[in-house]
């Protein structure tokens, strides 16, 4: 049999005395894609952080096409060729799409040569099929470009592994067949691409074979033609996909509590809704096609025309604080970013915004809030039961979780969430479900902002698609299947047996 | 407000992109333009502000400054801050007078510029491998450079000998009309521009400073370009002194600091020349020039030392403000 491109025998990694990867042995083949899957803390991101150099293996071997190698430092990864593309693409801002993809390896000696660093980005812009201006400024792209330069800048340094993390979290669906385009060009070049996603579509789509990690062990490695989701979710967490079904069995009241009266904004076209208390809204689309505006409008983080209202009152929404006043909780997508303090602990992450109520005297109670985060901690089941620990040593999950504790207290009359399942394993996805249905179901309005057809089937009570900043279809779940919210998503036409929309 | 008069669609975009059209030249030319306008002002005000002599005046004027403001700009564009330049150009200025009567001027020259690289790799070291940030670590330089100036000079002016004709006339000979250290000045500025603009280093400096995690996955040694950039800020500062020492035959044990802030002024206003909202070097040589003229010309028209600062302070808070605003993000939130 030929020589694996990578080879790992045995690799351990503890943090302080906690054991990661407790010995995984695993190869890479020449030219494959190999999907990567397990729950969040199975040891997939520590996994990549030794390919890539960010971490040291505490034990074991790392071979590359047969022969041992050191990858102490992420220097030593790009010498060797190993690279990822993480989800929050590294580009430099001011500088052009060209001059991002030859950074690190331009032409010329001491003095650059222009001319040259241009044609060899242009060269290679072709070769992989990329159609982008090759003068732009990086900060001007969207998502999905930057991740497709980001790419042709591995390309372009002749990387011979390329790790994707979760690349299509954030592109809609045409970007996703841009992008599964150039993965296939980089499997005929001979590169090899390991492929860590939560959507098991995409693996099934895309790989040669995929490998499932769990509590930091190799639980299994499947051929393309044995990626199945019963067998996948069996070997991540040990329960059959069937458990994991869940759905909303209809939580609406008839008070209406959040009203949107021709909301609009330069990128949507004037919306109006109404929601009643306990109605989950689901909202798609294509990303960058108006869905995000409505995001952007709740939370108070751009501006909008037209009328927000809560109870029947207008409310004023022009910033993140107001939002807040108003009783609108916004969960957003890039929880680190956005959402938390990493460093904060998890205790302090919870109580910040309670901590009015936990205060005397404008002095904060320490004991009370220990407490108040404990109860936190348990009532979301967050994991592990540590509210001393900081934020950023949680998972994807459990930081979710952590978003949405912050708001308990404050009790918001209107919950948004933006992609609430992206990065998180699948264990803790039913966990963020009920407890998205349990906020519905003591009387919030919930509005979920998501590219996950599935997601929107299991938690919605009415689903809006919309293109073009235009909503195509409004419509009760009941009216939706899989096959035809999916075609509504990617087609922008709503479904054929329904004449009109029903909401108003 | 809304609903005054009633556009058509196109006529609305037609006023749209004709306010975007005014809005890029705005933020392309606005600071070339107030330059240029308050020139003329101060043209009109005073006879002499508009000749010659004066134009070589303030470029005469302006030299120090500019080197220290040039190397400064390679630190801003690293992403980090550089406090001690404004010292480096008086440490550098008494050690090439020092050196002079025992090693001749040429090697007094290159020891004091040796001396400033030093101080640069050592500033450049803090801030990368001992993570300090670049603002404590040149402060403490600042601080250390001050106590050694004193030690070394006991706080007296250092002269230097009459007899060093050569060397007195790097700051004080003339070619033609033109001062020989104006002349040094376009070759440093015409060499720092390529350096900046075409070679690789300028390259790296501009992504380290744009985008340090993209710079450090794409294979380029952050690192070392963080300390390039603090070598050349010295290493500017340093050429600054040795022709302040020529100009003034001597070494003063104070007086540096003043560079520093100039220099802050000028980078940050030249940065919103030519609206690239990032430090460059023909950005904060315009930036110094227009501060040195306009020191000039309220001096010509009789305005008191007072209200100059006063105006320097407000002219830079104006720019740079009215370059955040047509450069708004959308949310702000650093305050650095």
């Amino acid at each position: 049999m030929e020589t694996p491109l990578i080879e790992l025998r045995e690799v351990r990694k503890d943090f302080s005395g906690v054991h990661v990867l407790k010995g995984i042995s695993l190869s890479f083949r020449q030219g494959e894609i190999h999907g990567l899957l397990g729950e969040n803390g199975a040891g997939k991101s520590t996994l990549i952080k030794i390919l890539t150099g960010v971490y040291a293996p505490s034990s074991g071997e790392i071979l590359l096409e047969g022969k041992p190698v050191t990858i102490h430092l992420p220097i030593d990864a790009h010498r060797l060729g190993l690279g990822a593309v993480y989800q929050d693409s590294e580009l430099a801002g001011s500088f052009t799409v060209a001059d991002n993809i030859v950074l690190g390896n331009e032409p010329g000696g001491i003095l650059l040569d222009r001319g040259a660093m241009r044609r060899e980005a242009v060269a290679i812009m072709e070769q992989i099929g990329l159609d982008i201006d090759p003068g732009r400024r990086a900060s001007t792209l969207t998502a999905a470009e930057m991740q497709m330069v980001t790419l042709a800048t591995l390309f372009h340094r002749r990387y011979k592994l390329i790790i994707l993390d979760e690349p299509t979290a954030r592109l809609s669906a045409p970007e996703t067949r841009l992008l599964f385009g150039l993965i296939e060009r980089f499997r005929r070049e001979g590169i090899t691409i390991i492929y860590i996603s939560h959507r098991l579509n995409e693996v099934k789509e895309l790989c040669d074979r995929a490998t499932i990690l769990r509590d930091g062990l190799v639980s299994g490695t499947l051929e393309r033609e044995e990626i199945d989701e019963d067998v996948v979710t069996q070997l991540m967490v040990n329960r059959s996909s069937a458990e994991l079904d869940i759905s909303n069995p209809g939580l609406a009241q008839s008070q209406v509590i959040l009203e949107l009266q021709d909301l609009s904004t330069d990128r949507l076209r004037p919306l109006s809704i109404r929601l009643r208390a306990g109605e989950i809204l689901g909202v798609t689309g294509p990303l960058g096609a108006g869905m995000e505006q409505i995001e952007r409008s709740l939370g108070g983080l751009g501006a909008y025309r037209g009328t927000i209202s809560i109870d029947g009152r207008v409310c004023d929404i022009g910033s993140p604080a107001k939002a807040r006043a108003a009783g609108i909780a916004l969960i957003p997508e890039d929880r680190r970013k956005q959402a938390l303090f990493p460093n904060l602990s998890l205790g302090e992450n919870v109580t910040l915004p309670a901590l009015g109520d936990l205060s005397r005297v404008g002095l904060i109670g320490h004991g009370r809030a220990r407490r108040y985060a404990r109860s936190v901690v348990e009532r979301l089941g967050i994991l592990p039961d540590a509210p001393e620990r900081a934020m950023r040593y949680f998972s994807g999950g459990n930081q979710q979780k952590a978003v949405i504790g912050k708001w308990l207290k404050r009790e918001a009359r209107a919950y948004v969430f933006v992609e609430p399942t992206s990065g998180v394993d699948v264990g803790a996805i039913r966990q963020i479900y009920e407890i998205i249905l349990e906020l519905a179901r003591n009387g919030a309005v919930v509005i979920v902002i998501s590219t996950s057809v599935k997601e929107l089937l299991a938690l919605s009570e009415t689903i809006a698609v919309i293109h073009h900043g235009a909503i195509s279809a409004l419509l009760p779940r009941v009216k939706f299947t899989r096959d035809s919210l999916l075609a509504a998503t990617i087609s922008a036409t709503a479904p054929a047996a329904v004449a009109e929309p029903t909401a108003a | 407000m809304a609903g005054t008069t009633v556009n058509s669609a196109a006529e609305r975009r037609a006023v749209r992109s004709q306010a975007n059209l005014a809005l890029g030249i705005l933020k392309r030319w606005g600071t070339i333009i107030v330059i240029v306008l308050v020139g003329l002002l101060f043209a009109v005000l005073s006879p002499y502000f508009g000749t010659v002599s004066n134009f070589n005046n303030i470029l005469f004027s302006m030299i120090v400054s500019a080197l220290v403001s040039m190397g400064l700009t390679y630190v801003v564009a690293a992403g980090s801050f550089d406090l001690s330049i404004g010292v480096v150009v008086t440490t550098v200025s008494i050690t090439t007078a020092l050196l002079i009567p025992h090693t001749g001027w040429e090697l007094a020259i290159i020891g004091a510029l040796v001396v400033a690289c030093a101080i640069g790799l050592v500033n450049g070291l803090l801030v990368t491998y001992a993570r300090l940030s670049g603002i404590v670590s040149t402060l403490g330089m600042m601080f250390v450079l001050g106590g050694i100036n004193q030690y070394l000079t006991n706080g007296y002016q250092v002269p230097v000998d009459y007899g060093q004709v050569a060397f007195r006339f790097l700051g004080q000979g003339r070619l033609g009309p033109i001062g020989f250290p104006v002349i040094l000045l376009a070759a440093v500025f015409v060499l720092g521009h390529i350096l900046s603009t075409r070679s690789r280093a300028g390259h790296y400096i501009g992504a380290v400073g744009d985008n340090p995690m993209a710079a450090y996955y794409s294979g380029i040694l952050v690192y070392r370009w963080v300390i390039v950039a603090f070598i050349l800020s010295a290493l500017f500062a340093g050429i600054g002194g040795v022709i302040l020492t020529s100009i003034s035959s001597s070494a003063q044990p104070v007086g540096g600091e003043g560079y520093l802030l100039e220099a802050f002024a000028a980078v940050f206003l030249g940065a919103t020349i030519l609206g690239k909202g990032k430090p460059h070097l023909l950005g904060t040589l315009l930036g110094v020039f227009f501060l040195y003229m306009v020191s000039s010309g309220m001096n010509m028209v009789g305005i008191s030392f007072a209200t100059r600062q006063l105006f320097n302070g407000l002219v830079l808070i104006l720019a740079v403000g009215a370059n955040a605003l047509l450069n708004r993000e959308e949310i702000h939130l650093k305050f650095i």
